[in-house]
């Protein structure tokens, strides 16, 4: 007999899994009962060929750095990023494309302090053990909306902002469930995974329309403001001051549209400092704590899983998402990576101890290898960028 | 300018950061930037008042200077009488 070993699984795919059961019981969808949570989480990472991580992200920009007192995520992905390093560090001939130097920096600070002053310049940054909510909340209600009224359409019309990961993936898992999903693109700033990533951008963008606006033309903003007002659930994940800097007031939308459905995506929440706080995948998943449980059960400095604090976003958002839009209770929610990671988390410890060390150990095991087998899934080409914009330039005209 | 100095408004509650500094000195409102803001505001100059713009860079047109603004306000940056501009907003990551 043939002895297959027990090959790690990604950390908190039970979690995901859990969350796509309930998805699949409320939408009655057989394309998200076939999904399971490890394809979810580490579909990326396969497909762009990243192995199991260590101190550096599995996509390559996040790396896992020793302060004098704690470690800290610096998160480097943008070019935009780098250029603050000397101001970061108040050395002006400090290279910020040198690792190594910016990592001997580190070693020097003290890591809340650090992150502190980072956050303000706003880089992606975060300590392993940082202060979080003892009660985090996977959704929260932002502003109150209005109930539905009126014949509904038969599946919801969702209307994608978002970019990267967290967003598209809620969309699309709504797209799966039968939704009609829209994604609209900043014409100067379009979700940079198209070009970036365009096998994994095409599996979360398939089957979605394609608009393109200029935000900075005032007819554009007031066709994305008639596509808002048109949809049945909006998901945004843009920071407060970009969406004010549009004349977008989500609340006053969310009051007067019966039934809207206005998901906000945030790194940190929408509270306080923090809410202007920039986050990824990665650092988020740090500061939620999960790779303080990977030291803790290990030993091991590491990120758990790849951009992991993204894919959970994207599965819980769009199961809120759903329930309201199925409830007919319109209202802006906020989903914040970081809580949803430390929920998911706090239901892998308590479900099974044993079963989340093992996890825990296997994965720290594993650094350097494939990512565990997944179920690849099909996948046609997302829309050219603004190749449905005739229809949705008649609805603007409309209001 | 060294890297990394915060410098405050004279006449206004505009924070910025020096990202990329240099010898230049920088005024808000009109009225250089100082370390301390002083108890009593001075007047800002009209020409300067069109507000500063939290988590914007700001750049001058020969790119000597770049300022990171931690603090919105009303006065309007500027580099020997000349208005710096914003930078174009930051592209996002391929991934992440």
């Amino acid at each position: 007999m043939k002895i297959v070993a027990a090959g790690p699984v990604i950390p908190l795919s039970r979690a995901a899994d859990a969350m796509l059961a309930r998805l699949a019981r409320a939408t009655a969808s057989a394309a998200i009962a076939a999904l399971d949570g490890g394809t979810l989480l580490g579909e990326r990472a396969i497909l762009i060929g990243a192995s199991i991580p260590g101190r550096i992200s599995a996509g390559g920009a996040c790396r896992l750095i020793a302060a004098r007192d704690d470690f800290v995520a610096l998160n480097l992905a943008r070019p935009s990023d780098r250029e603050l390093m000397p101001a970061l560090f108040e050395d002006a001939a400090l290279d910020p494309d040198d690792d190594a130097a910016i990592a001997h920096r580190v070693g020097n600070r003290e890591a809340a302090a650090l992150v502190a002053r980072g956050r303000t310049m706003g880089l992606p940054i975060a300590t392993m053990r940082e202060c979080r909510p003892a009660r985090p909340q996977s959704h929260s209600l932002l502003c109150p909306g209005l109930a539905f009224v009126g014949t509904r359409r038969g599946r919801p019309r969702v209307l994608d902002l978002s970019a990267l990961w967290a967003g598209p993936l809620a969309a699309h898992l709504l797209w799966l469930a039968g939704a009609e999903v829209i994604k609209v693109e900043s014409t100067q700033r379009p979700d940079a995974m198209r070009d970036g990533q365009p096998a994994f951008h095409a599996l979360l963008n398939q089957g979605k329309q394609s608009v393109a606006l200029d935000l900075r033309d005032v007819a554009d903003r007031q066709a994305l403001l008639a596509l808002i007002m048109d949809a049945d659930i909006v998901i945004e994940a843009a920071r407060p001051r970009a969406l004010a800097q549009l004349g977008i007031d989500a609340a006053a939308i969310v009051a007067a549209t019966p039934g809207l459905v206005w998901l906000t995506i945030t790194a940190h929440g929408t509270t306080g400092e923090a809410a202007n706080w920039v986050g990824f995948g990665d650092d988020v998943g740090v500061a939620a704590g999960l790779s303080a449980e990977l030291y803790d059960a290990t030993g091991g400095v590491g990120f758990v899983g790849d951009a992991i604090a993204d894919p959970l976003t994207g599965i819980r958002a769009a199961e809120v998402g759903w329930q309201m839009w199925r409830g007919g209770s319109g209202g802006r929610f906020g989903i914040a990576m970081r809580d949803v990671a430390a929920i998911c988390a706090a239901y892998e410890r308590e479900r099974d101890p044993l079963a989340w060390r093992r996890t825990l150990v296997y994965w720290t095991a594993g650094e350097g290898g494939c990512f565990p087998h997944h179920r690849p899934r099909s996948s046609v080409p997302a829309a050219t960028l603004g190749s449905g914009p005739g229809r949705w330039t008649a609805i603007a005209a409309r209001c | 300018m060294k890297p990394g100095t915060k410098l405050k408004s004279a006449v206004c509650d505009t924070e910025v950061m020096v990202i990329k500094g240099g010898a230049a000195m920088v005024s808000c409102g009109g009225a250089p930037m100082v370390d301390t803001r002083p108890a009593e505001l001075l007047a800002i100059d009209p020409a300067f008042a069109a507000g500063s713009k939290i988590g914007k860079r700001y750049v001058d047109a020969a790119g000597t200077v770049e300022l990171l603004c931690v603090k919105p306000g009303r006065g309007s940056l500027s580099l020997d009488g000349v208005a710096l501009s914003t930078k174009d907003a930051k592209p996002l990551p391929s991934s992440d």
